[in-house]
């Protein structure tokens, strides 16, 4: 239960950030995506559960206030924490690589779904100008961010596992 | 509970559990808001005080970051700026007597002035999207400071947009530049009827299209364009911005060009909401 405390209150400050302060660190006029980093971190490095539960609180987040169809979002949120938990100790957590490249795929899928749910389905057909301007800056900028979160949330992770062992040790 | 739960599921069921729960959400919000609006107003609770204290944070930081800087510019500006006062009181000497001679013509004619005073509301912006795609922004008042859906957001003189959702203290404000809003202008001279569309590929330039000029009207840079009578949701006569590059289109009936908008998006901290709604004046 503190463990999905610890994780709601990490929600919910990535996304303060990214509302409050996200046009002042834009590079370019792009933000990083700050979320969907959260549910493939922890895919990764606690399992599809733990991804899932923190795809959908955050997805259904960022989607709350902004957006007409509350939830494709979090749909999108909750396959990256389950397709990042796949991988979840098949390798160790120092092989950062492999969340990265997972992060890569998830932040491109969520981005092109959304170009085609807002602009392509609205007759904007020029795709390369949207992957080059909106889509690939942002990818490149969510990974920078990431390389940096990497090490202080599997720290916390560490954390918050010691705190419920036993819980843990079933779920195995 | 929980543990039950979660030894007895497997992490596919909870897979198929999840998008269900998340279709269920995508189509009852596009049907009705009946479920989202207690969800954004119990979230709002938590999130908007949070989001007030950051917001006074980074302004406090930014404020002092610029006085660093700017004390410097400032100190030689002001040499220049004493000058020009001498040789604006005189003008302003001259134009009072046109603006009493101006009132005095006016009751003459028993004009009333041309556009009304619309009563505002100051609010501060405290949030942006979550995504790089639209520039909508939430702002610090909401339905119990008397904020209504449909009604206009104005800052430094000219038009923002117009609010789409409101909480109780919170709105949700749709900019004009952003990608699908598309609104009805005129040139404020002549009310030639022009249509401002915002674009996403004009981000990087702060531009917005202005379309469907008449060939023969005449179209200057820099002319002024406001808010015409036909918007359904737009008070009449709100300075939009101002004309740059309107050339004949291909089709020879019509103009089109650019529009560069009286408001400063990149900058925007403070805006005024108008208590008035087109529907109801």
């Amino acid at each position: 239960m503190k463990r999905k405390v610890g994780e709601l209150i990490l929600i919910l400050f990535l996304y303060l950030i990214q509302v409050t302060f996200g046009r002042n660190i834009a590079i370019g006029s792009i933000m990083p995506n700050l979320l969907i980093i959260l549910p493939v971190l922890f895919g990764f490095l606690q399992g599809k559960n733990e991804g899932m539960f923190i795809g959908f609180c955050a997805g259904l987040l960022y989607d709350l206030y902004f957006s007409n169809l509350i939830g494709v979002t979090a749909m999108v949120f909750v396959f990256a924490g389950y397709f990042a938990g796949v991988f979840y100790q098949k390798y160790e957590e120092t092989e950062a690589l492999i969340p990265l490249a997972l992060l890569m795929v998830s932040d491109f899928c969520f981005e092109f779904i959304s170009y085609i749910g807002n602009f392509l389905l609205h007759n904007k057909l020029d795709v390369l100008y949207f992957i080059s301007r909106f889509i690939l800056p942002e990818i490149v900028y969510t990974l920078f961010v990431a390389v940096i979160m990497y090490k202080p949330i599997a720290f916390l992770n560490k954390r918050l596992e010691r705190k419920d062992k036993r819980r843990l040790s079933e779920i195995d | 509970m929980k543990k039950k739960l979660s030894s007895v599921l497997s992490s596919k069921i909870i897979l198929i559990l999840c998008v269900m729960l998340c279709a269920v959400f995508i189509g009852v919000s596009f049907f009705t808001d009946k479920l989202t609006t207690p969800l954004r107003n119990a979230i709002s609770t938590v999130v908007i005080p949070v989001q007030k204290g950051m917001n006074y944070v980074g302004l406090l930081v930014a404020d002092r970051y610029d006085t660093l800087q700017e004390i410097r510019t400032v100190l030689e500006e002001n040499e220049d700026l004493k000058e020009q006062v001498d040789t604006l009181t005189e003008e302003n000497n001259q134009l009072k007597q046109d603006t009493y001679e101006l009132a005095r013509l006016r009751t003459l004619y028993e004009l009333d002035e041309k556009y009304p005073e619309y009563s505002k509301v100051a609010a501060r912006v405290i949030g942006t999207t979550t995504d790089n795609w639209f520039r909508t922004f939430t702002v610090d008042k909401g339905s119990e400071e008397g904020i209504e859906v449909d009604m206009n957001v104005m800052a430094d003189g000219g038009l923002v947009g117009v609010v789409t959702d409101v909480g109780p203290h919170y709105a949700t404000v749709k900019t004009v530049i952003e990608d699908g809003s598309y609104i009805s202008g005129m040139l404020i001279d002549t009310g030639d009827v022009c249509s401002v569309k915002g674009d996403i590929k004009l981000m990087d330039s702060g531009l917005v299209r202005l379309q469907y000029f008449k060939k023969d009207v005449v179209v200057r840079n820099g002319d002024k364009i406001v808010t015409s009578n036909i918007s359904d949701k737009f008070l009449p006569g709100i300075l939009i911005g101002y004309v740059k590059d309107v050339t004949n289109d291909s089709n020879n009936l019509t103009q089109s060009g650019y529009l560069v908008p009286a408001v400063d998006f990149q900058h925007l901290q403070e805006v005024l909401i108008i208590q008035k709604k087109k529907q109801n004046s």
